[in-house]
């Protein structure tokens, strides 16, 4: 499959990245940012949304260091497995598509993935019969074809499993672009729409990721449903984390049901509130997020039972807790 | 003996260096890189001519040609140097100076007339440098001569999306590929039909239009039907099991997608290089359609990246190529982007199967009813055949009271389906083991006891007529029922674990060759060149798509003529080289083309011994050909090395040559289709899976695998495994999460490998091939199929496994973890429970009528192996048809031993109101018979 | 009617240099910006040992070794890793002599069709450097990346754990059956000699 035409850029370091993105915006050319390329380069052979320019982050040192409490966009996940971040972090890491892939994806390319459709990760031939969708529309102003006759909202579904686990650690994101770096936590990162997908700005890319430090006595698991042990995306995906002892500290987030990753606070507040009793705890909290959850029919298996398992899949993530 | 042979006597020098021009020859008997002769590997000898090889079948005709050097022995395949150092070469590897890019413009409409091509765009955009379409290629061509449905470039109309409608090859490939967006076509939109019930139906413009033989106005492209035995016995059964099925279509998945180099040399040949499961079928419809004669054409196929019966149709871009090349001037090259591969499909039909099966009380199978509606996609492809095999390929290894077909194939607007590993007998075999299993369950008797009772003997006849002469189907099931402690497993796990039992049936080599009349031409010719250095150079045209054929051609060889296999060269490209071959499908070319390759060896064999008669004073039959040297049986020290016996040949006459053929013998019924599923033998076998089932989630984990299979005689076990394993897997997939999805505006969804679920190495079991060796009277040293009847146990293995499990029957594939969830939530409900693991786990529930069925059965089997074991040595050779079971006698016609007594291939009119989905075309008449288009 | 809107090829991306050691030697190609490594590897540098199976990441018969890492080189833009070693399936052996684990594919059946083979020899010669008594789970893990559709990976398991004893030195590598290039014995024996026992 042939690569459509574009210039690679490899600044060398972050100031040198962001100048280029303040040039390339200024002389309003588009671009994206590749870190490991697993994700984009493939939408890119499909040609799919494909820019003129792309910035690569490869070259720059430094921003690739691994450590319990930060952690740099450019960790290839491989470096995540089997290293000292928290546990919960490696597991999520290692259950990434195939060991191939996690030795050049990285941690800012999955927090970042792009969000995923049926409809959507198709060549362009494919979409091309289908005259488009919504997503990628090609200036067709195309209609959705998940859920016809809406047009406004993209509801590809975002399908990364590191983000979950990341937000019930309490992670925070580093954004850094033309205009400075901003600081937000993880679950604020996500914008609930297929195709602007999160708070990235123009010129914008996620520098790293950094937990807090009771992220460290926090325990809990990652559960991801697939059809296979490899190279598949999540269907749905559950991640927990608690402090031991104190129920109160409980959060969950789900993936890949949705276009976007969620921690689900407000459901985890109503059941605490009603007083924690283990088993009949977690039985009521499945049933409140599986009913929040809404997965539409845009990946390999039906959505009302990728919504039913969510059920199962917090079961099985609280079954560690004592 | 002297100073060795020498080319020219007396001219060497004294000093030892070679004289220019006048060089040594090798020394004789130089050949391998061991210059130790080996000694005769008596335990590779059969038992029957003095050696050491136990043979519990009893002897084989080519015992006495045994040498002990090969067969037998695990072998890595002889090219297997050329795929690990990364020299093999495959379709896109074949880089030719001066070549251009070749691409294909693709329908992006399901089904659709092309009105008006303009390619005066595509043809001003510089660097194109040749464009073609449908106007360009406008005969005909298909794999079957029946159905030559298909074209280079759509001719009038489009019939499924990536459908091919034009081409064009240009200097480069972004340039080709900018060139497609180019071309202005004019189309007419026409109503697609996606569901193969719908085919069935009448409609205003049929897919495809077969004159006065098109039925009424339908899609159906072939429809069967077929009656045998007493349908009476069906009335009144003891017990009985009906199973309807949706199976999805899946794909080869081979990890090469299709490449082809098209070139036309100076000398205006066409060179054409294709990964080719059966270059021949390739080389005659180039012919056809290029109006070329097939002497100017080469086909030199490459090394193939995996075929599984993908790569056996000749495909349309292989015609693009060379109409492009032969505009052009210029080499072209054309490599399929992976959705195209899907595009072009030929993968294993999605299937709607019903099956209905009785019992008597003695635990006979008095019938066997199958239904099979097929959805043939866009073109013809192999669906003739695909049409019979899903019926009669069901039939054995059982005697059955009495067999119903119907089945039918209809056109839909999907990209064609065609033939896959275990062609037609995969579907419905999944569906009839598993509705025994549904009837061992009914009676309460094991499910295995329940085959062994019914199982065809050695040397008989099955329902439809064909004959089975090696039958190690017994031994199978035994061996497995051992390794897998079926007894002890066997509803006595815990919920969520399964075990599960599964049998198959194939055939080795289709009986048939499809292109030309058995009687005036063999299946498989081979030819063998032994020129004065020694070394052996075979010709056959089998195509090595990594089964390893090339290797079992070489080892025979080797092993008739006593050579390390090093000295055997096989030659297998090149059409101009090879002799006409039909390739590699149907499991055909172990037994044909090394039977051909045995009796070319022979040949040689023969004429090395009378020169070392000549030379040695001895008669042949007291010579041995051993390892590069011949010697008198009773004295090992008189003999002479292989290069002098090949050199004394050789006087007067230069290089030995020789020619071996095969055909299969006459054989079979006379009836409509009979000639469909027949062949020389056949392989059987039998799988016991076993499954981890979360029943929370649906998710299915086969764990374990016993294999067992029928192979007549491992000439190479290293390669016998590799096919049951690699077998195992493809089934994997198909019974737990391949399956080509058709979205709602009827597209393709998942033409990747991503969403088209292979399994992974985590999804693999622990799988333990066992080979049970039934010597196959007519198999190459006993040999028969390795290749696809290993795939077809493991999908109902896996679901009676399943079953065994949790407790329910499953009858759509794959069973993905949504529709296993859905079976568990629906009896979940139904019999009122809170949780999915408080479901009950299947045990037996013995009453004493299923304790006495149970022992009347052991019993049979007890006596059925006895008989077994006589006619497998051919100490019986009483005839033994189908039905004996029953009571007939097999000397007389079964018709005039009972009233009723059916044998037919269209239904009586009373018949036509109950038959089954796909038995519904014969409801329609031909166009010949309604007074159409004579 | 369907859509018309599609991605421009032409004009091609700017070329630049792009160096790299490819098994071992120093190669210098003129390569367009946006270029991936399999196309370069492929159609510039030519070792066509690298395959390309689904052009997607998703059946690994494009691996190499990069740095020490099987990668797939069908995801990875060659910009991003100029300068650095890469391994094909070309470099694997040592001048005529075969590495370990080719041998071990050969012998134990690990290569059937062979189109995958390359990129399995990759990501297992990438663990066998690492690790040279993997375990089986850590054999699946280094190879769940690799499509394979013949043989059902369990004949691969083998040829790597075979592989990995001669890394260990626990067995002798490269049998004579399997060695394209054997010694010729210069002068044989006139006649293959007899084995004891026979001679007169």
């Amino acid at each position: 499959m042939l690569m459509p035409p574009f210039i690679l850029h490899h600044p060398s370091s972050v100031e040198e990245a962001c100048s280029i993105a303040s040039e390339l915006i200024e002389r309003g050319e588009d671009f994206d940012w590749v870190s490991g390329g697993t994700d984009l380069l493939a939408n890119y052979k499909w040609r799919i949304n494909t820019k003129p320019n792309v910035i690569s982050l490869s070259k720059i040192p430094g921003i690739d260091t691994v450590s319990d409490l930060e952690i740099g966009c450019m960790a290839r996940l491989s470096n995540l497995e089997g290293s000292n971040v928290h546990p919960m972090i490696a597991e999520a890491a290692g259950k990434v598509a195939s060991s191939l892939i996690r030795k050049s994806a990285t941690l800012g390319g999955n927090l970042c993935l792009d969000t995923r459709c049926f409809w959507y990760n198709q060549s362009e031939d494919w979409r091309r019969s289908i005259e488009w969708c919504h997503k990628a529309d090609c200036g067709t102003g195309a209609d959705c074809r998940v859920i016809p006759n809406q047009n406004t909202l993209c509801v590809a579904t975002y399908q990364g499993d590191i983000a979950p686990v990341l937000m019930v650690l309490g992670a925070s994101v580093h954004l850094i672009g033309p205009n400075g770096e901003r600081v937000i936590p993880l679950s604020e990162f996500y914008q609930l729409d297929g195709m602007k997908k999160n708070v990235l700005e123009n010129g914008e890319f996620l520098l790293k990721v950094s937990l807090p430090e009771d992220s460290l006595s926090r325990v809990g698991s990652y559960q991801k449903l697939r059809v296979r042990d490899s190279w598949d995306f999540p269907e749905a995906g559950v991640a927990a984390s608690w402090i031991e002892g104190d129920r109160s500290s409980i959060k969950v987030a789900t993936t890949a049901l949705e276009s976007i990753p969620r921690i689900h606070t407000e459901e985890v507040s109503q059941i605490i509130e009603q007083g924690w009793d283990d088993e009949k705890s977690v039985k009521s909290l499945a049933g409140v997020i599986r009913k929040s959850v809404k997965p539409v029919n845009n990946t390999a298996l039906p959505p009302n039972y990728r919504r039913s398992v969510v059920r199962v899949l917090i079961k099985r993530a609280f079954s560690q807790m004592k | 003996m002297s100073g060795g042979y020498r080319q020219q006597p007396n001219s060497a020098r004294k000093d030892g260096k070679r004289v220019a021009g006048k060089q040594v020859f090798p020394p004789p008997g130089a050949g391998g890189s061991d210059p130790v002769m080996k000694e005769r590997d008596l335990n590779f000898i059969p038992e029957s001519v003095g050696g050491k090889e136990p043979q519990p079948a009893g002897s084989h005709i080519h015992d006495r040609i045994r040498t002990g050097t090969i067969v037998g022995k695990p072998l890595p395949l002889v090219d297997s140097n050329a795929k690990v150092t990364g020299q093999a070469w495959y379709g896109d590897d074949v880089r030719l100076a001066n070549e251009s890019i070749g691409k294909i413009l693709r329908s992006p409409h399901h089904y659709a007339k092309i009105i008006s091509i303009d390619t005066s765009k595509v043809e001003a955009l510089p660097g194109v440098i040749a464009v073609a379409t449908g106007a360009d290629s406008p005969n005909s061509f298909g794999v079957l001569p029946v159905t030559k449905d298909e074209h280079a470039m759509a001719v009038e109309k489009v019939r499924h999306m990536g459908d091919l409608v034009a081409c064009v090859s240009a200097i480069d490939e972004a340039t080709a590929i900018e060139a497609l967006g180019l071309f202005e076509i004019e189309w007419e939109i026409l109503e697609p039909v996606f569901d193969p019930k719908k085919g069935l139906e009448d409609t205003d413009e049929p897919i495809h239009w077969r004159g006065k033989y098109h039925l009424a106005k339908t899609n159906v492209q072939k429809r069967v039907f077929q009656e045998f035995g007493d349908r009476s016995l069906v009335e009144n059964p003891f017990s009985s099991s009906h199973g309807k099925w949706t199976m999805a279509g899946v794909h080869h998945g081979f990890t090469e997608p299709h490449a082809v180099v098209a070139h036309w040399d100076p000398n205006g040949r066409l060179q054409l290089y294709t990964p080719q499961q059966v270059p021949h079928y390739t080389h005659r419809a180039l012919s056809t359609v290029l109006d070329v004669p097939m002497h100017q054409i080469n086909v030199i196929r490459t090394f193939v990246g995996g075929g599984f019966g993908g790569k056996s149709d000749p495909f349309p871009h292989e015609m693009c190529a060379a109409i492009l090349a032969r505009k052009s001037g210029r080499p072209v090259r054309i490599t399929f982007d992976r959705e195209e591969v899907y595009w072009i499909n030929r993968g294993r039909h999605p299937s709607n199967i019903e099956v209905k099966m009785s019992a008597d009380k003695e635990g006979r199978i008095s019938g066997f009813d199958i239904d099979a509606l097929i959805d043939g996609g866009g073109f013809a492809s192999f669906g003739h055949v695909t049409s019979y095999y899903n019926g009669v390929l069901a039939t054995a290894p059982y005697e059955l009271g009495s067999f119903h077909y119907t089945g039918a194939r209809v056109w839909t607007n999907k990209p064609a389906s065609g033939a896959m590993r275990g062609h037609g007998a995969v579907n419905t075999r999944c569906a009839v083991e598993v509705g025994l299993d549904e009837m061992a369950e009914q009676m309460n008797v094991d499910p295995i006891d329940l085959r062994l009772a019914n199982l065809l003997p050695p040397h008989s006849r099955t329902i439809t007529g064909f004959r089975i002469t090696s039958n190690g189907m017994r031994e199978a099931l035994e061996r497995v029922r051992e390794g897998s402690d079926w007894d002890n497993k066997f509803r006595k796990l815990p919920l969520g674990k399964g075990i599960g039992i599964g049998c198959g049936f194939f055939i080795s080599g289709s009986g048939l060759p499809i292109h030309w009349d058995p009687n005036r031409f063999p299946h498989a010719t081979v030819h063998i060149q032994v020129d004065m250095d020694g070394g052996v150079t075979v010709h056959t045209g089998a195509a090595d798509i990594g089964q390893g054929s090339t290797t079992a051609v070489a080892q025979v060889v080797s092993e008739v003529l006593a050579l390390p296999i090093e000295m055997i060269h096989v030659r297998s490209h090149e059409s101009d080289t090879s002799p006409v071959d039909l390739g590699s499908y149907s499991s055909r070319v172990t037994f044909m083309n090394a039977n051909a390759a045995i009796r070319a060896a022979l040949d040689i064999r023969e004429k090395l011994l009378d020169a070392a008669w000549d030379i040695l004073g001895y008669h042949p039959n007291t010579l041995i050909i051993n390892d590069r040297r011949i010697y008198y049986k009773h004295d090992p020290a008189i003999g002479v090395s292989y290069l002098q016996a090949l050199h004394k040949a050789q006087e007067d006459k230069g290089a030995l040559i020789s020619s071996g053929s095969y055909r299969s013998p006459p054989m079979g019924g006379v009836h409509k289709g009979a000639a469909a599923g027949l062949a020389p033998a056949y392989s059987f076998s039998a799988y016991v899976a076993e499954v981890d089932v979360d029943i929370e989630l649906g998710l299915i984990k086969c764990t374990n695998v016993w294999a067992a299979h029928d192979c007549g005689k491992a000439l190479n076990p290293l390669a016998v495994k590799g096919q049951i394993i690699g077998s195992c897997h493809m089934g994997l997939g198909q019974v737990l999460s391949e399956k080509m999805v058709y979205g709602r505006t009827g597209h393709l969804q998942n033409a990747n490998l991503l969403e088209y679920k292979i399994p992974s190495i985590h999804e693999m079991p622990h799988v333990e091939p066992i080979i049970v060796e039934s010597s196959d009277p007519e198999g190459p040293f006993g040999a028969k199929e390795a290749g696809e009847g290993p795939l077809l146990p493991i999908l109902p293995a896996v679901v009676n496994a399943v079953y065994d499990a949790i407790g329910i029957r499953y009858n759509d594939l794959p069973l993905t973890p949504d529709i296993v969830f859905k079976g568990v939530e629906k009896k979940r409900k139904k019999l009122n429970l809170e949780e999915a693991t408080d479901l009950p786990s299947p045990r037996f529930t013995h009453g004493p009528k299923s304790i006495e069925l149970q022992k009347a059965l052991v019993k049979r089997s007890e006596e059925h192996k006895k008989r077994d074991l006589a006619r497998q040595k051919t100490e019986d050779t009483s005839p033994y048809v189908n039905g004996v079971l029953f009571g007939f006698d097999p000397n007389i016609p079964l018709e005039d031993q009972v009233e009723g007594w059916r044998m037919a291939t269209e239904p009586d009119p009373e018949q036509l109101a109950e038959l089954g989905l796909a038995g519904k075309a014969w409801l329609k008449k031909e166009q010949r018979h309604m007074g159409g288009e004579e | 009617m369907v859509g018309t809107e599609y991605v421009s090829m032409t004009p091609k991306a700017a070329k630049e240099i792009w160096s790299a050691k490819v098994n071992g030697e120093s190669v210098e190609e003129l390569i367009t910006s946006n270029a991936i490594l399999l196309d370069v590897l492929r159609d510039q540098v030519g070792t066509l040992g690298v395959k390309r199976g689904c052009d997607l990441g998703t059946c690994g018969c494009c691996t190499v070794i990069i740095d020490g890492d099987a990668r797939l080189s069908c995801l990875c833009l060659a910009g991003q890793v100029s300068d650095s070693e890469i391994t094909t399936v070309e470099g694997l052996s040592e001048g005529a002599h075969l590495a370990p684990i080719q041998t071990c594919f050969a012998e134990h059946g690990g290569s059937q069709c062979g189109f995958c083979t390359p990129g399995f020899l990759l990501s297992a010669q990438a663990l066998l450097e690492e690790n040279d008594s993997p375990t089986d789970e850590e054999i699946s893990c280094a190879i769940e990346g690799n499509l394979c559709r013949c043989t059902g990976y369990q004949q691969i398991v083998d040829s790597i754990k075979a592989a990995a004893e001669i890394h260990r030195g626990e067995s002798e590598p490269v049998p004579p059956a399997s060695n394209p290039h054997p010694n010729p014995h210069p002068d044989g024996p006139e006649e293959p000699s007899m084995p004891p026992g026979h001679a007169r």
